[in-house]
């Protein structure tokens, strides 16, 4: 099962952050600061695989993988193979890039939300629930119509009707 | 872009990342979460674009890690809107910001029900989407069975069913009832059936759950999991698959095909995918415990795996490896890659390294261990400071299991402290003590060794702890090397001492002998006078020993007896060796028990230094043997331990023995009383009783003897068994009939108990409550043609769990009080009292362990004394005692007893009258009777009937 997924700046900001098994609020952020410290420690060119028992308990594993400014970290437990997970954050950043067009840093930071829509779309409670970047893309681009859609069927009268409640 | 954006949410979100510092980002947060919730308040102007988007920032700051205490409610009523975009930011947001106890949840059930069996599949996502991620019992209990409809409905979109799955799985794990076994079987091979990857994806983690739980209830799918393998293990034309986790048996066929289809060395570069499907592959393999021929496979190629370019593949390959450690038969074969795995000791991974230490670690056995232990030596030189700990205890870990010679082992310790003294517990530096200590052929060479590295001019203080320790103990076998005259060791570690900080040791007692030690190594010359041997006490003689000296020496007998103990192979320890020379030695190498520096002194006083009480050493070293005029002690001596000490003659002998230990064992009471130390009798609590019985008549005499410590509601025993004859006893058995309120635990008691040696039996004791009943040991043996039992009264007595304690009158008052209650505390008038002057009566109490306190009586004619008892059912309790006596009539007293359990107080009542009341005592007056083996032991039934006879076995 994956237990947390997580993206943090090389400067160790959170970029977004979600925990399939609950971790309390006040722990979030230790969580964020083990990670990073964990991983600006490492030199790139080493493996993407590292045992996080002390940060997340007996048995966990992260991934992760570093790309330009982001650290896109996966964590889980002994029930998933690291390579899988591995690929599977290649899925998510690979679908980012589709969505975004070239993703950057920036974009990241200011769609947090979308992030969150994507995500969603690739694991629910924990497991991998699509590992095909084009289906997502699909699902995602469905949301977009819908969200769409509604906010133009739905501003327009919604304006007016306050105009005139005025 | 694909998805639309919120200009309010970008403005926020640059503010935040425009903020300098920490503090303008708190303020910023802070106006921003004012501004919500004031927003919230007021919820009549709010759009809905404006309650998404104020829902959204909340989140966001929330990631930041503020604390957002608010908002909860208007971001769940966001699920409820009728509109796409605020239902799905209220799914979203909800998942992330509350777990599955908010009482919120509760106020949506509803609505999510209605989402998930509405026609809107776009509702339905979201719905599966929350309900999966938040799991929950209450989501659990009223949606299971709709979201089961979903999964298995036919005319449902694949991508609702592989949320249906998954959300499904989620609340299963939460609650296993909601899946019914018997129905759900069919449905899965059903469901196995499916085509679409994604829902075959979330189907399978859905089954491996269920198989997990329940593997022969979902036998029948079995076919259809290999037929799905099989089409995507042979047809590799599919990008990812995790459909093959942990299914059983029959799919060796398909595995040697990936086992031998995978080409490591061409597909190194990014084939992930297939390289995931081999792990899992090898994993099974393991799991199936195939043939060896399989298993070697398997290594081989691990062994190619780590040594490619690829870190990951290298990571896999060392974890695997260890994995593969578990299989028996295949060590040998992962031998053979030790050297790749020691390079990767060295790889710029720390990750990697930490797998190459584990793989090693696992893999190490005698063959590899000196290779190995020195690789993790070298390395500790390079090592990080995080790997450090590990690495040294693993490094003696192994030396100590594995070590070919102990010279060796000493070595690798030495070079451990030396290279990482910081990460070297105590234990491991004690461990080598031990060894040495044990092992007279590698003291020399340790102490060689420690003389060595004090010669280094930076020392760990654990080096300095451990040579000192070695060559306190055994830098005399060094003396004629150059360098290591004892004046000269003890300048070079006294050089070092300063480096050593005891002054800020935890332990005050500690701090304050090393700050003395230190103030006397400043004193200069005089030093010389205090450090000076003391000089010869003037020439007394012992009266003991003068006794002792008349008795035969036969020193030819003792080394034979030496030569029968060391042939001895009983479980019990045997010691009947010569007694050292200074009687503070430890006696023998028999002793089982090995000394670790840590352990506390009494401890050691009590045990290690025990003597045997056959012999009584001389002062030259000269055993003598002690056979003279015992006919009276053994009934006397082991009455004292349940008579009050002060009562009788005998009790001064008792006690006597208490503090003079073995030498007093034999000593005939005529010697004892003109001892001089009489006068120490208040000794209030003697470290060890002992206890002696004597049988013998002219060929036959065997000696009993006890030794007992007393820790709260536990006694440790130790009953010694001697033989003085020439003749073996035989069949020897011994019971302990305990009273119902004394859990007692004895060791296997050896058959037979050789010539002129000693059997030392160990005995546990627990006190459950109070009681006056007395244990007894129930002896019995074959000597000769004649069988020979007694029945001994054990001295674990009710005053053996008091401890005194004294309580200063602010204490004892509210206490007296406070047990005012009918029979927690109790008076009685006793009659017929031994007439006592009140201090003998204040010593008598001391010798049950009642801690007399003066003053708290203002009458002079009474008495107050308080005391602990211990029993596993009452723990430590608080007893308190009082006595009033009549200056006029000395045979009466009036006795009040008090404490928190009514038993406990009638109990020590009883104790203390029985202590009081001067009873005629026909068996104390009498002679003993000697043993008389010959007698057929039919006669001895007549005394089972009386436990508590002492020595009634002599017939």
């Amino acid at each position: 099962m994956i237990q947390a997924v997580m993206v943090m700046s090389t400067q160790g900001k959170p970029r977004l952050l979600k925990f399939y098994s609950y971790q309390p609020p006040e722990k979030h952020q230790d969580l964020v600061r083990g990670v990073f410290q964990l991983l600006s420690a490492r030199p790139d060119s080493v493996s993407n695989f590292v045992k996080v028992d002390a940060i997340f308990g007996p048995g966990a594993k992260l991934v992760y993988k570093h790309l330009a400014t982001l650290y896109f970290v996966f964590v889980f437990d002994s029930s998933e193979n690291e390579l899988a997970v591995l690929d599977l954050v290649q899925v998510f950043v690979e679908t980012l890039d589709r969505c975004f067009k070239n993703v950057c840093e920036l974009d990241i930071v200011f769609n947090f939300n979308k992030l969150h829509t994507i995500l969603d779309e690739m694991i629910l409670g924990g497991q991998v629930i699509e590992t095909s970047s084009e289906q997502i893309m699909r699902s995602v681009e469905e949301i977009a119509r819908l969200e769409k859609q509604s906010n133009t069927t739905s501003l327009i009268p919604k304006s007016i009707s306050e105009r005139f409640s005025r | 872009m694909a998805l639309s954006g919120m200009r309010g949410l970008s403005v926020f979100i640059s503010d935040i990342r425009n903020c300098h510092n920490k503090e303008q980002e708190r303020l910023r947060v802070d106006k921003e979460l004012g501004n919500i919730r004031t927003r919230f308040k007021n919820e009549k102007g709010l759009s809905p674009y404006e309650k998404k988007k104020y829902v959204w920032k909340m989140l966001y700051i929330y990631m930041l890690g503020y604390d957002v205490d608010f908002g909860h409610m208007e971001t769940v009523s966001l699920i409820s809107a009728p509109k796409y975009p605020e239902k799905q930011v209220g799914y979203i947001v909800t998942s992330c910001l509350l777990n599955e106890n908010n009482d919120f949840l509760r106020m949506v059930i509803n609505t999510v029900r209605n989402d998930i069996i509405g026609r809107n599949e776009t509702y339905q996502c979201l719905a599966l989407t929350m309900v999966g991620n938040i799991g929950g019992k209450e989501f659990s209990e009223s949606l299971a069975p709709d979201v089961q409809k979903l999964l298995i409905s036919s005319s449902c979109r694949p991508v609702v069913r592989k949320k249906a799955a998954l959300c499904l799985l989620r609340l299963y794990r939460k609650n296993p009832d909601v899946v019914n076994i018997d129905g759900w079987s069919d449905r899965m091979a059903q469901l196995l059936d499916e085509r679409d990857l994604g829902v075959l994806t979330s189907v399978m983690s859905l089954f491996v759950s269920l198989v997990s739980n329940n593997a022969e209830a979902y036998w029948n799918c079995l076919p259809k999991c290999v037929r799905i393998l099989e089409r995507m293990a042979r047809n590799q034309d599919i990008p990812q698959e995790y459909t093959y986790y942990g299914i059983p048996s029959p799919w060796l066929q398909v595995l040697q095909r990936i086992l031998m289809g995978t080409d490591v060395v061409k597909n190194v570069n990014k084939n992930n995918a297939s390289h995931a499907v081999l792990f899992e592959a090898l994993a099974l393999v393991m799991h199936l415990d195939a043939e060896k021929e399989m298993m070697s496979q398997c290594v081989a190629l691990l062994g190619k795996f780590i040594a490619v370019r690829e870190p990951n593949i290298r990571y896999l390959g060392l974890e695997n490896m260890s994995r593969m450690l578990l299989v028996t038969d295949v060590q040998d074969i992962i031998k053979r890659h030790q050297a790749q795995i020691i390079t990767s000791l060295k790889d710029p991974d720390i990750s990697i390294r930490r797998r190459a230490l584990d793989l090693l670690y696992g893999m190490c056995d005698v063959t590899n261990a000196k290779e190995i232990v020195e690789e993790l030596l070298q390395y500790l030189n390079t090592a990080e400071f995080a790997m450090r700990e590990e690495l040294s205890l693993k490094a003696a870990i192994l030396a100590e299991k594995f070590a070919p010679d102990l010279s060796w082992y000493v070595d690798v310790i030495l070079q451990l402290i030396d290279k990482a003294g910081d990460f070297v517990s105590d234990d491991i530096w004690y461990r080598v003590v031990q060894f040495v200590t044990n092992n007279e052929d590698l003291q020399p060479y340790a102490a060689a060794k420690a003389r060595e590295y004090l010669d280094k001019p930076a020392l760990h203080e654990t080096m300095v702890k451990v040579s000192a320790y070695l060559l306190g103990e055994y830098g005399h076998l060094l003396a004629r090397r150059p360098g290591c005259s004892p004046k000269e060791l003890f300048a070079i570690i006294n050089d070092k001492l300063p480096t050593v900080s005891y002054e800020s040791y935890i332990d005050v007692e500690i701090q304050q002998r090393a700050v003395e030690y230190f103030e006397l190594s400043r004193k200069g010359a005089a030093l010389a006078d205090v450090l000076a041997e003391m000089p010869k006490f003037p020439e007394r003689e012992s009266a003991l020993l003068k006794k002792a000296e008349d008795a035969e020496v036969d020193t030819a007998e003792q080394s034979a007896i030496k030569l029968r103990s060391q042939q001895q192979t009983s479980s019990a320890i045997v010691v009947a060796d010569q007694p050292p020379v200074n009687g503070s030695v430890p006696a023998s190498n028999h002793l089982t028990l090995v000394k670790m520096p840590s352990q506390n002194i009494t401890e050691e006083s009590n045990v290690t230094y025990e003597e045997p009480p056959v012999e009584i050493p001389k002062e030259n070293g000269a055993p003598v043997e002690v056979e003279s005029k015992v006919e009276n002690i053994p009934e006397t001596n082991i009455e004292s331990k349940v008579e009050p000490p002060a009562a009788h003659p005998a009790s001064q002998a008792d006690l006597l023995a208490d503090l003079l230990g073995p030498l007093a064992i034999e000593g005939p009471p005529a010697a004892v009383e003109q001892n001089p130390v009489q006068g120490l009798e208040t000794n209030q609590s003697p470290v060890g009783d002992l206890a002696l019985a004597t049988l013998e008549d002219q060929s036959n005499s065997v000696q009993i003897g006890l030794k007992a410590e007393w820790r709260a509601h536990h006694g440790r025993l130790v009953l010694f068994l001697g033989n003085k004859n020439t003749a073996p006893l035989l069949s020897v058995q011994a019971l302990i009939l305990p009273p119902s309120h004394l859990k007692t635990e004895l060791s296997s008691v050896p058959d037979t108990v050789p010539p002129r040696a000693q059997v030392q039996i160990p005995l546990e004791v627990v006190n459950l409550r109070a009681s006056r009943d007395v244990a007894v040991l129930d002896f019995s043996y074959t000597f000769g043609t004649s069988l020979v039992n007694v029945k001994l009264r054990l001295p674990v007595v009710l005053n053996k769990f008091l401890q005194p304690i004294t309580l200063s009158p602010e204490e004892f008052f509210p206490q007296w009080k406070a047990l005012n209650v009918q029979n927690l505390k109790v008076q009685e008038v006793v009659k017929g009292v031994k007439p006592l002057p009140l201090p003998e009566i204040a010593s008598l109490f001391m010798s049950l362990h009642l801690a007399v306190a003066p003053g708290l009586d203002n009458n002079l004619n009474n008495l107050v004394a308080c005391t602990t008892f211990f029993s596993e059912t009452t723990r430590a309790m608080l007893c308190l005692v009082r006595i009033e006596t009549d200056p006029q009539d000395r045979t009466q007293l009036r006795l009040t007893v008090a404490s928190g359990d009514q038993y406990l107080t009638f109990e020590l009542k009883e104790y203390i009258k029985e202590h009081l009341i001067d009873i005629p005592r026909v068996q104390a007056a009498s002679p003993p009777v000697p043993v008389q083996p010959q007698l057929p032991p039919a006669a001895v039934p007549a005394t089972y009937n009386d436990p508590g006879a002492m020595l009634a076995g002599l017939l």
